[in-house]
């Protein structure tokens, strides 16, 4: 892929398995590559719990962000959550479009309210795994889960106890979801470890995967 | 069924609070969850719907929370572990139901999810809910409620609260809030019987077997009382059971309480804050100490007395308006210990602030030396 070529890429999977996370991280990696990156939030099945607190944050540090801020919700109740056209024709907006959806097959859906997504050639629906999630916990489980999704283009083992994780558990997950991945005919993009995790393991992966580095910004997402 | 058992072994998981819940129920055996819809609990509904056809439980959303409430007695009434979540307004008009539960002893399991009050208010957060849980309702508070403060403690309480209603008969509740709801932290789930917990097996009421009268005492099955005297009668036989029960039922935790000073008495996530303000104070060579009471409906009247005594001034933190200090005024009654209740209805503390009220209380107790 030229990097002239934009980047599409819609980021689903179960509720805290690092979504949000891991599409921040990759959207200020392309940022990085001197890139214009918008991140967008999806979620309408939890649209209090999502990017909304760290508008302001994303913001500074350069990207574009496209989600309601609580203020705007005001009179709408707790279901409040504003389908913009900006979301709608999201795909209009130029250069890369980094996309963070609800959890689980309802989520996924919500891609069918984007204009033009499914004639998208550049789309790329990435699962996020987590093996410490029950329903994900093991080959066989991921497998019926992903099929159960819907469309997935590629998946990314972010396996993590959030404070309590250490490497062998990366590794654990490493191990798990590049079996499921296998069984699925799916890319296996990378693993995903918090800094100190990351740089213990090394390039690589027990399972020779890509180990990719991630800030942790949704700690500061104090609702 | 083997098949049905929801955890073969124990796991470290990483889930939300309400993903604690629904698993802790599974792993109780539950067999049916009847609700309605409302922030912060909905995901303990969306989660068990979801596992339920994975492990043979079932599921029944009704039209609201009234109708949620009476279905949930409904089930247990045949015999059935059932239980129920809510939250905020919908926990109001749940208490018609709770009333009913509390009335006729039945066994029904509760999860609360406090959210900002009163009325709709906020879906994110309080403790607004506490008096509502203990005493709500035309009742006496004849229920059991355990206050949370951790994704583990919501798995291992939900998992208990079953036990101790199908053991007591009493309603049992167990008091969570949104911030517990949402939050995302490792836990470790597992079957309760390869732990050594039994399950209190659950039997129906209506449609018993045998003959009522010969094979079994027979069941007055009553929420409706005729006279003063006969209501009376009742209630005074289930307040004296209630009372007996007490000691075997009241939890708490005291930390670093002894050689105190300053006692800082909180419940629920606001008592995991205080754990932290405490650890900070002591390294700052300030001698704060915590009470927690884990049993908020029966409160640990003497356990807080004795954690109480001789000390300088109790300080109580808490996300709602003096609902926890007036329990503590009330338990404390005649103490010579004054009481500092820092009350912030429907927001977080954070240990700084607590730590900061400390710091505060502890230097006008100084000047006052």
């Amino acid at each position: 892929m030229g990097s002239s070529s934009r980047i599409i890429e819609a980021y689903i999977g179960e509720f805290a398995c690092g979504k949000s996370e891991i599409a921040i991280n990759r959207a200020l990696a392309l940022l990085k590559e001197s890139r214009r990156v918008t991140i967008a939030d999806f979620d309408l099945v939890n649209p209090f719990y999502t990017l909304r607190p760290l508008i302001d944050k994303l913001e500074s540090l350069g990207l574009k962000v496209i989600a309601t801020r609580t203020e705007e919700t005001i009179g709408l109740g707790e279901a409040g959550m504003i389908f913009t056209p900006q979301l709608k024709w999201v795909l209009r907006h130029e250069g890369d479009l980094i996309l963070d959806v609800g959890y689980g097959p309802d989520g996924s859906r919500v891609l069918n309210l984007i204009e033009g997504i499914w004639q998208n050639p550049e789309l790329k629906i990435i699962c996020v795994l987590n093996i410490a999630k029950p329903i994900t916990s093991d080959v066989k489980l991921i497998v019926e889960y992903i099929k159960g999704l819907g469309r997935v283009d590629a998946v990314i083992n972010n396996s993590h106890l959030g404070s309590e994780t250490d490497a062998e558990f990366v590794q654990a997950g490493a191990r798990i979801v590049t079996e499921a991945a296998r069984a699925l005919n799916l890319p296996l993009l990378y693993s995903a470890a918090e800094e100190s995790i990351a740089k213990e393991i090394g390039r690589y992966d027990c399972m020779e995967n890509p180990v990719v580095p991630v800030k942790r910004y949704m700690a500061d997402a104090f609702w | 069924m083997d098949n049905n058992k929801a955890i073969k072994k124990e796991q470290k998981v990483f889930m939300t609070g309400n993903e604690a819940v629904a698993w802790g129920a599974l792993a109780a055996g539950a067999e049916i969850m009847y609700g309605y819809p409302i922030t912060p609990q909905n995901q303990i509904m969306h989660t068990w719907a979801r596992l339920l056809p994975q492990f043979g439980r079932k599921f029944l959303q009704t039209e609201d929370e009234i109708s949620a409430g009476f279905t949930t007695i409904g089930g247990v009434l045949t015999g059935k572990r059932a239980f129920t979540a809510t939250a905020g307004p919908g926990h109001v008009i749940m208490q018609d139901a709770m009333s009913m539960a509390e009335m006729m002893r039945l066994p029904v399991v509760f999860i609360i999810q406090q959210r900002g009050g009163p009325s709709t208010a906020t879906v994110i957060y309080s403790q607004s809910e506490l008096v509502l849980t203990t005493h709500g309702g035309n009742g006496e508070g004849m229920r059991i409620v355990y206050s949370t403060s951790s994704h583990q403690e919501l798995f291992d309480y939900t998992i208990k609260a079953f036990n101790t209603a199908w053991k007591y008969r009493y309603p049992t509740f167990v008091l969570g809030d949104g911030y517990q709801a949402e939050m995302r932290e490792s836990l470790t789930i597992y079957d309760p019987e390869a732990r050594g917990i039994k399950m209190v097996p659950a039997e129906p009421y209506v449609g018993a077997d045998g003959v009522p009268g010969k094979d079994r005492e027979p069941l007055q099955l009553r929420n409706t009382y005729n006279t003063e005297e006969e209501l009376y009668e009742v209630m005074s036989g289930n307040i004296k059971n209630f009372k007996k029960i007490t000691p075997e039922i009241l939890e708490w935790q005291s930390i670093e309480a002894e050689d105190a000073e300053i006692l800082i008495v909180a419940h629920g996530i606001i008592s995991r804050a205080s754990h932290g303000a405490v650890n900070n104070l002591r390294a700052k060579g300030i001698k704060a100490g915590l009470f927690r009471p884990i049993t908020v409906q029966p409160f640990p009247d003497e356990a807080l007395r004795k954690a109480a005594e001789g000390k300088k001034i109790v300080i109580i933190p808490e996300s709602a308006f003096e609902q926890l200090a007036t329990k503590v005024k009330r338990g404390m009654y005649g103490m010579n210990v004054p009481l500092d209740a820092f009350s912030m209805p429907g927001i977080g503390i954070t240990s700084e602030e607590i730590e900061e009220r400390v710091i505060q209380v502890h230097e006008k107790q100084m000047v006052r030396k």
